[in-house]
């Protein structure tokens, strides 16, 4: 990789554009990301910018146990986001089904089965801070042989 | 039109302005000492009494496993939601998280735990499966047949007249066997938790 490579994937991994989606949570933790917006905490600060353009999309976070309304959707959403990618599962929802993980249930966690999971975030909900944490430490890893990758 | 780029410059070009500007302004990437997060062995003494299991209400979060030093109670990240619920039942403060523990002693309270079975008649198909499994009903009446029909009405819940009767529920320990042994579904033990002000001596 030449420096100019290097410099390039640096500044990639600087703006990362995240996009969110609740596979059936109980909202509690997309409380949680919206938290990460407000001044409070403030994810832009750092260079993230979230939207909710799949096509547009770095990171994808997954939100909630995965109800069965998402069969195929989500597959579809995750391919229609461009190379490279990552998606973190956000709370106990995305990773073990958290309270919904019963017998009978509906719900057919984890979302590892359906779309690759980079970085696992647990909590019900995680804290703001720790959300934030997780998306900060994929954002360099995302970006960080692209342009020999491409 | 200079003196006002002058002045521009004068303004932006301040180190102090400009590290303000770049870099992020909030420092908000540390979660505080009284967090309420994932529960830490404090180093007691377990004496296997489950509650902890008992309380938690997160499918999968919490077991008790037997280690060479003795049992201790092991915390799944992914599966606990951090509800503190384990602390608070545990008799022996095996467990502690955030300033649980200090506001129990400070508020004097405990939890208190007791449990109601509850038998579906329509389901209920008389086999007996829970009055057998029931290790209350063992230490009564060792010899109990299968089809959970006993003479004695010491027991905790026996079969008659086809049906399952729960006949002393304050015996009952909750641990939930006969549940896991009805074939129809038709048994259901709830747990009841409740927080109590502990007399002065309780803790
Ligand atoms: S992890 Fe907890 S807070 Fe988050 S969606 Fe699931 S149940 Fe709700
Ligand atoms: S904190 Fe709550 S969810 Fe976690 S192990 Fe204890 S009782 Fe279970
Ligand atoms: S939950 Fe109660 S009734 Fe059921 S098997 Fe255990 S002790 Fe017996």
């Amino acid at each position: 990789m030449t420096m100019l490579q290097s410099l390039k994937n640096f500044v990639r991994s600087k703006s990362i554009h995240v996009a969110y989606v609740d596979v059936g949570s109980c909202n509690g933790c997309d409380i949680e990301v919206l938290a990460c917006l407000a001044p409070r905490y403030d994810i832009e600060q750092y260079g993230i910018f979230v939207h909710n353009n799949p096509r547009e999309a770095d990171v994808l976070l997954v939100i909630g146990a995965y109800t069965p309304g998402w069969e195929e959707k989500l597959k579809g959403l995750w391919e229609k986001i461009p190379d490279p990618k990552a998606a973190i599962a956000i709370g106990n929802c995305p990773i073990s089904g958290c309270l919904f993980a019963r017998p009978h249930t509906l719900v057919d966690p984890p979302v590892a089965k359906h779309i690759p999971i980079a970085v696992q975030v647990p909590g019900c909900p995680p804290r703001p801070t720790e959300i934030l944490s997780a998306i900060l430490s994929v954002a360099p890893t995302v970006f960080k042989d692209y342009e020999v990758r491409k | 039109m200079p003196l006002s780029l002058v002045y521009y410059a004068k303004e932006f070009l301040r180190g102090e302005w400009a590290r303000k500007f770049l870099a992020a302004k909030t420092a908000p990437l540390e979660i505080p000492p009284y967090f309420r997060n994932y529960p830490e062995l404090t180093g007691k003494t377990c004496t296997h009494h489950l509650f902890c299991m008992m309380a938690c209400p997160a499918p999968g979060a919490i077991d008790v496993i037997s280690t060479p030093e003795g049992w201790k109670p092991r915390i799944h990240i992914g599966h606990c939601i951090r509800c503190g619920l384990c602390v608070e039942a545990c008799p022996n403060g095996v467990l502690s998280s955030g300033r649980i523990l200090e506001s129990m002693f400070y508020d004097n309270t405990r939890l208190s735990f007791s449990f109601r079975i509850d038998v579906d008649q329509t389901k209920c198909m008389g086999c007996g499966n829970c009055a057998v499994a029931c290790p209350v009903n063992k230490l009564i009446d060792a010899q109990m047949s299968h089809g959970g029909r006993a003479s004695t009405d010491d027991l905790l819940l026996k079969v008659s007249e086809g049906k399952c009767k729960v006949l002393h529920v304050e015996k009952c320990t909750g641990c939930k066997t006969c549940e896991h042994h009805c074939p129809n579904e038709a048994i259901r033990v709830a747990r009841l938790l409740e927080a109590v002000h502990a007399p002065e001596e309780d803790i």
